[in-house]
Parts: C-alpha cells; structure tokens; sequence
C-alpha cells in the first residue's frame, strides 16, 4: 500500500510505531475527557463566583459575607410554590444587609431591597419571572427557543404584586392607576378581566337628541379629545388636566361620521317634556344688564366646580380647577341645547333616571341667571367650525348608523334604548399577563418580540399591529400606558399552584345598603357620587363610614342646611342642597345612630368630666408641647394640613376626639395625623380644651360663602 | 486497516473536541439586561423639572410615603396646591436640601422622623412618626431624600 503526502505525514508522526499511536490516542482521549470540567470551571456562574470573592475579600464586611458564602450551585427549592430558583447562585448579596443599595455594590451582587416577601420563603420567579433552575445568564433572564417567559422588567413588576393581591395595595400605586384606567375607561365593556372594580358606564344616549346637535355629535365623534383645543392639539385636551376624556377616538370615515351622528341626533326615546321658566321670572330678568355677571355669581356659589371641571385662566396660564367627577363645562355651551339645559339642571334624572347629578331643587330665578351664563359665556364659536353643513338627517343614514353603531361595539358603553349590551366584544384579557410569546399576533408591528412590547404597541396604536381592529384609539401619557401595561401584565389567571391560591389576597367586598326613609334622601341628593360609605361610594369627600361615632347629630343638622368647610383651604366644598329640615334630620339622624365604629361609641364619654382647669391645661400642651398649631388652625391661625378646630365643640364627640388622639390610623388608615405617646392624662385635658372650641353657628349671606377661601384638598376630612 | 481506523477515531475525537469547546463561549454580552434591570420609578428634579432622578424600589416607596405624609410641609408644592410650609417658623427644610440636609447622618434623621423634633431640641412641629410609620418606611424616606438631594448627596466613606 502507497502513502502519499499528508496521509503519509500522518503516518509518520503518529502511527510510526505501536508505541507512538498508544501516546497518541491516550493524549487525545484525555483531551476529550477534560473537555466537560474544562467548561465547567470556566462556566460563567463560577465565574461568577470567582468575581464575588475577590470582591468581598477586599471589603471591611468581607470576614461575614465570607462566612455566609458557600460555593457551588445555590437553590431555593419550594415545592409548595413550584419554585425551583437557582438564582442565587449568581446573586449571592441578595440576603446581605450590607450590601443593601450601595452604589459601589456590582451587579449581580447587589442585596434586594426591603420588600415585604423574604427571597428564601418566596424565591425569586414568584415575582420577576424568568426560569428559575436555569443557570445560564441568558437562560434565567430572556426568552429562549424552550422557555417564553422572560424577566419582568423592574419597570412593570408591580403587575406580579397583582397577581395575587386583588384588593387595594398602596405599595403598588402604578398597578393601582393601571387598574383604575381600566376601570374608568370601562375596558371590561369589550374584554374580560378579572379583579376590577365595577366600571362606570359612557353615558345613556337614549335621548341624547334632546341634549346636543347632530353638529355636535360628528365633531365629537371625529375628534373626541380635541373638541376642548381650538387649535386642532391631537396630544392633550389644550389644558393642564388631571383626566383625560374616556372617549377614545374611533377612526370613522366621512360617511360612518355624517351616518353616525344622523342615528344618534335622532334618539328621543321618551318624550321630555321641558321645564318652563316662570314668565314673571323670565320678564323681570331677561332685561337686567348684569344678568350674565349675577349668573356667574350665582354658578360659582352653587359650587358647581365641585364636580365639574372648568378651565380658568390665570396669569395666561391656562388650567383645569374642580373636581373630576362630573362632565367639563368649560365649552358646554356651544354644546348642548339651552331648553335641555334648564330641564336638566331642574331634574336630572327626568332626563337620565340613574344621572348622578343631584336635584337641587333650585329656584326659577337660580335656572334662569345659571343657564342664561352656561349658555353665553362658558362657549366657545370656534368649536363647530371644521363641521359640514349637515342638515336633516337622511332615513339612509340613519339606518346605516345604527349598524354602525353595533360593528363599532358602540353599545359596550353606551346604553340606547332597544339595543343590548354588547358583551366579551373584545378578547378575554384574564390570562393575557402570563401568554407565551408565540401565542401573541404582532401583525405588520416592527415591535420587539415581546409581552410587554406587544401590549404597549397594541394599546398605543391599535391599528398598527391590526390595520382592522376594532379597538379604538387612546391618547396616553406615558406614566399611564406604562401603568395600564402593568396592571394587564397582572392578568395571569388562576394562581399556578394550589398553595399559591390559598396565598391570594382577595378584594375587600364593600357594602353599604341605604334603607328606609334614609335610603329616598340618600338617592336624591346622591351622597354617594362623593362621599364613602364602609367602601361604597365615591373619594371626593370625606369618608363617612364612622360618622355617627366622629360628628355631634346637631352639627351635621347645621352642616346640611348650611355646609361650611372644615378645611380652611379647600376649592372643593360640599354644594348647598337647599334641603328642608325633614331631610336634613333624617340624614342626621340616621348617619348619627346606623353610621358608627363599633370601637367607638359617641356616649361614653361624659364631657361633664372636664374642668376648666383641664381645659387650660390642654390649651397649654396644644400650644406649646405639641404645638397643634402647625397643621390645625383656630381662629384664623395655625397650618391648614388638618381641619380647622374653630367649632371642634360643636362638630366633634368627645369618644372621638379621645380614641382619635390615641391612634389615628385605627380609625382612618392612611391618615396624615402621626400617632402619638400622649398620656392618657394628656389625652383627657387635650379633649377639653378641644370641647371648649365653639362658634356660634351663623347663616352667612351666600355672598361671604363665595368668597371664602379657595383650596387644598386634604387627605379624608 | 488498523490504523486506518484508529486516524478516523482520533478525527471524531478531535470534531468532538471543538464541537465540545464551541459551546463554552456563548456570549453573554449579546443578552441585553437593560429592559430588566431599568429602573422602578423616577422623580423630577425639583430644581429642573426637565431632569428625571431613577429611583430604585425603596427610593420609589420612600416618594409614595413623603407624597403622602410629609410633602405637606417639606415642598413649596403639594398635590392639593399650596403648601403649608410658609406657615410655619422656623420654616421646614425642603426635602431636596441637600446643603442642609447631606450633612445629617441616615441615623440622625432617623431619630428626628421617629422621635419628632422636640426629642432632638429642634422644633416640637415636626411630630414624631415613630409610631405611624416602620423604621423600613421611615429609612425608605431617607433614602428617597438622599436619592433627590441637590447638590447630590455622597455618601459618607465606603460602607464596607
């Protein structure tokens, strides 16, 4: 057998002699049996921790961090939980305090901050996601080809935090804003989604017709968050707003827009029967030359602004002030209809049974200045502009509306006379925090093949994952897309193990029934639109949940029929009911015996106890030991963080003032007022001085009342 | 033949080992931690609002807390408007402070938020949060102070 070149070399150097290939092949074999240790050594953990040793042992902590240090792999293993969390093999600090936020501390050294779960009863995956056993950087924190749930980025890991605690978590205010857009803006219309608060409704339309214009409802339709921006501002409402406008902007053509706002123009369901205008009143008023003016008057006296947002210019500087509950009026009278106005403004709920607004009960004289300066001042003639000539509607049209209408999912929102609900219009969302990567469409979207970019991108701009979906445009700032992302990303479905489930933190079911003769008044004036009630009801004002325990019935008598502010620098003040002394005692009443704190019974303590020299004495600690007067104003001084205490006597029981010094956050969690190590004996002499606090009630001219001081608005009462 | 077969087992011991080796070096450069990592929450620099201050998650529980407790008189604005500072003598340090406040020591401030200011001889309007707030939720504070100071705060020395 011929040997030719590298064949034959190869030969010669390695075959030449038995001896020669046994050398060889043994090198060779034990070259391919180091080669897994070799990797081992050199793989990136026990890098790792190579790295973490020579950075402890330079460190003055170095002898305790070396005690705690063990090599090899790291695991917390919770079978209950189905965590298998190799991470530690990396982040060996997590545990130590000292390398608690430490600038000079290197990742992935770094210890977790305080949070309220311990990394070994929890692990890590529970919260961050990711895959827990893996030992590889690039395993443990992205997505691979075997394993689709990445690491949460820190951005959005509250939305684990929802996972399981469904109720209120005030650790978590980004998921807690993400859960309140999707509660405000009715996102369970269309999707369902698990653990939200029952979501407030777009507005009856069934006689919308009688309200605004069909020239209205195209511009509104076309461009629902720049009717308030004359200068065609896409990006925000044209002012400094707390709230955006819960109408999205659906992308309608020109004739979806001129066949929509023909079917809406024409929804006159019942037949209104409009509110006349006494025509003595009309007569003796209409000619005044300050009519307008006095209707100003008149509307800021009524403290319309309570509820209703109304643009204001000051020093050129344009902004929203009031409250956030109710529909903006700063344009409102290039809006709706001037007869619609007065009826509605008469009796709300003649128009929309279940409005929210109360009846006031106002006068003819109060309707007519009131409605006769919505409609003259509070305009703007630029805000139909841009709208076509669009005369009556077509019988065309308007069929095609009402189709319109239903392939829009309208009706998610909006009720309308004989047509239903629209129900799961949109997807399910329940378990849309935990899909895999490739069960998500992300259409023509360039987006990163991601969850979280996925959902951004779909909430940001519908139509560029999906040129034909139905969702409709959103304007978002970027703090509430991010929190609306967590609080979807917190839509993972049933907790992943039993243990798990038993661990979930449900949602606090509030409840609160009005009955009786309580229940009428309740209903009329709407007490709930504002004020709580053992977790029911509205956040604007104080929760009333103890107030038969916190308030004197005779003082909430007074109040009712003539509501000052206990706050001295408050803009949002309880409006004047004009209520009659019946319902103003029932509502005492009833607020003073069935509205309590079973800790504190309002009779059991006898201000007769208290002595003048008690009083002094508490007067003296007020003042000087504690001094109060920093956040608690009496007689036109002192701070205005907590109520003024001028009428503390009146206002407040004795069993409450006593149990409210001793612990606060008892009565009110959350509450500013810090709890203090006052004696019992303190406790006693504080109370009678603050009983000593009256003012006689006096009935101002509504003129002071409008004069008053305007604003701050303190956390609860 | 013989060693024939030997040459072709010693080529797939030497495929095997740089296959074997290949694998080792896998970069992890290419993994991006910066999406993970980020940051929780940030704060506007009080001094310019156009600058954002990265808060880590005590920092971010500490700003929850002072927005809800002390914003009332340690900021010239407050959530509800105004703010009750102006009101009062000797006028509260703004919580970004850094020329008075770096100075304090973590322990020091501790000691004034829980004990209020008349345990440590300043002023008895500071009342004490000792009892309403957790030395945690106390130190988060601090740590969102020292996060938004201007001029930056540094700390004292290595901790280590």
């Amino acid at each position: 057998m011929r040997k030719h070149g590298i064949i034959a070399w190869l030969h010669r150097t390695f075959f030449a002699s038995p001896a020669h290939r046994f050398a060889w092949a043994s090198v060779l074999l034990v070259i391919t049996l180091a080669i897994a240790p070799t990797k081992d050594f050199f793989n990136e953990w026990r890098r790792n921790q190579r790295q973490y040793i020579s950075f402890f042992s330079s460190r003055q902590d170095g002898g305790t961090l070396k005690r705690h240090y063990t090599g090899g792999i790291q695991q917390i293993w919770l079978p209950d939980l189905n965590v298998v969390d190799r991470c530690t093999t990396c982040h060996l600090g997590v545990t130590e305090n000292t390398l608690q936020g430490a600038e000079a501390v290197p990742e992935p050294f770094k210890a977790h901050p305080p949070a309220g779960h311990d990394v070994k009863e929890w692990g890590c995956v529970v919260c961050h996601r990711g895959q827990g056993p893996a030992t590889e950087l690039a395993e443990a924190h992205t997505a691979t080809r075997a394993w689709e749930k990445p690491l949460l980025p820190v951005k959005f890991i509250q939305a684990s935090c929802g996972s399981c605690h469904h109720g209120e978590l005030p650790e978590a205010p980004q998921l807690a804003r993400g859960r309140e857009l999707l509660t405000r803006l009715n996102c369970e219309g269309c999707h369902k989604l698990d653990h939200l608060e029952t979501p407030s409704l777009g507005p009856d339309l069934s006689n919308i017709g009688y309200k605004v214009s069909r020239a209205w409802i195209y511009k509104w339709l076309k461009e629902p968050r720049t009717i308030l921006d004359k200068d065609g501002n896409t990006t925000v409402n044209g002012y400094e707003s707390g709230e955006e406008s819960r109408m999205p902007q659906y992308r309608l053509n020109e004739q979806e827009l001129l066949s929509l706002s023909a079917f809406l123009s024409v929804q006159k369901t019942r037949a209104l029967e409009s509110y006349k205008i006494n025509p003595s009143v009309l007569a003796s008023w209409s000619k005044k030359p300050d009519l307008l003016s006095q209707g100003e008057e008149r509307f800021r006296q009524l403290m319309c602004t309570t509820c209703h947002p109304v643009a204001v210019t000051r020093a050129g500087e344009t902004k929203l002030i009031g409250g956030n509950i109710a529909p903006e009026l700063t344009k409102v009278g290039s809006k709706v209809q001037a007869d619609w106005l007065v009826s509605w403004l008469h009796d709300p709920q003649g128009y929309l049974p279940h409005a929210e607004m109360p009846r006031y009960g106002w006068t003819d004289e109060e309707l007519y200045k009131v409605s006769q300066y919505v409609m003259n001042r509070l305009t703007d003639s630029d805000l139909l502009s841009n709208v076509p000539q669009l005369g009556a509607p077509a019988a065309e049209d308007i069929k095609n509306g009402k189709k319109i209408f239903l392939e829009k999912g309208c009706a998610t929102c909006h009720s309308l006379q004989g047509i239903p609900p629209q129900k799961d219009f949109g997807p399910d969302l329940t378990t849309m925090g935990a899909k895999n990567t490739s069960e998500l469409d992300f259409g023509k979207s360039k987006a990163p093949n991601n969850l979280v970019s996925y959902l951004q991108t779909k909430l940001k701009d519908p139509a560029s994952v999906n040129p034909t979906a139905r969702m409709p445009q959103y304007s978002w700032n970027q703090a509430d897309l991010d929190a609306v992302t967590t609080a979807l990303l917190s839509q993972t479905g049933e907790p992943a193990t039993s243990a798990l489930q038993q661990l979930v933190v449900p949602k606090k079911p509030a409840s609160f029934q009005a009955v009786g003769v309580f229940a009428a008044v309740y209903e009329r004036y709407k007490c709930y639109a504002c004020h709580r009630f053992n977790g029911y009801g509205g956040a604007l004002a104080p929760d009333l949940t103890y107030e038969g325990s916190l308030a004197r019935k005779k003082w909430i008598f007074d109040f009712l029929k003539n509501p000052q502010t206990v706050r001295p620098a408050l803009i949002l003040r309880m409006p004047q009911f004009n209520m009659t002394d019946k319902e103003a005692s029932i509502l005492a009443e009833y607020l003073s015996l069935a509205v309590q704190n079973p800790t504190v019974d309002p009779e059991s303590v006898d201000p007769r106890q208290f002595t003048p020299a008690m009083a002094a004495a508490g007067k003296a600690l007020y003042q000087t030991k504690y001094q109060c007067q920093s956040c608690h104003t009496i007689g036109g001084s002192g701070g205005y963080v907590g109520p003024n205490l001028n009428n503390a006597g009146n206002w407040l029981t004795p069993a409450w003032i006593e149990a409210w010094l001793r612990n606060p956050q008892a009565l009110q969690p959350g509450t500013i007022e810090p709890r203090r190590d006052f004696t019992e004996e303190e406790i006693r002499e504080l109370t009678a001085y603050l009983i000593t606090l009256r003012v006689g009630i006096t009935r101002p001219s509504p003129k002071t009342a409008a004069n008053a001081h305007p604003i701050a608005q303190g956390n609860g009462r | 033949m013989k060693s024939k077969l030997l040459l072709i087992a010693m080529l797939i011991c030497s495929v095997l080992c740089v296959l074997g080796l290949s694998g080792c070096k896998k970069s992890s450069a290419a993994v991006k931690l910066d999406s993970v990592s980020g940051t929780y929450d940030s704060e506007p620099d009080w001094n310019d609002g156009a600058k954002l201050i990265p808060l880590g998650y005590q920092e971010a529980q500490g700003k929850r807390l002072f927005y809800q407790y002390c914003v009332w008189c340690h900021a010239d604005a407050t959530p509800a408007g105004p703010s009750n500072r102006s009101n009062l003598t000797p006028v509260p340090s703004l919580i970004n402070d850094g020329e008075k406040l770096n100075g304090e020591s973590d322990e020091s401030l501790l000691k004034i938020i829980s004990l209020g200011g008349s345990a440590q001889g300043k002023s008895a309007m500071m009342p004490p949060y000792g009892k309403t707030l957790s030395p945690g939720e106390i130190k988060a504070v601090i740590s969102f102070m020292r996060a938004i100071a201007q001029p930056a705060y540094q700390r004292p020395g290595r901790l280590g």
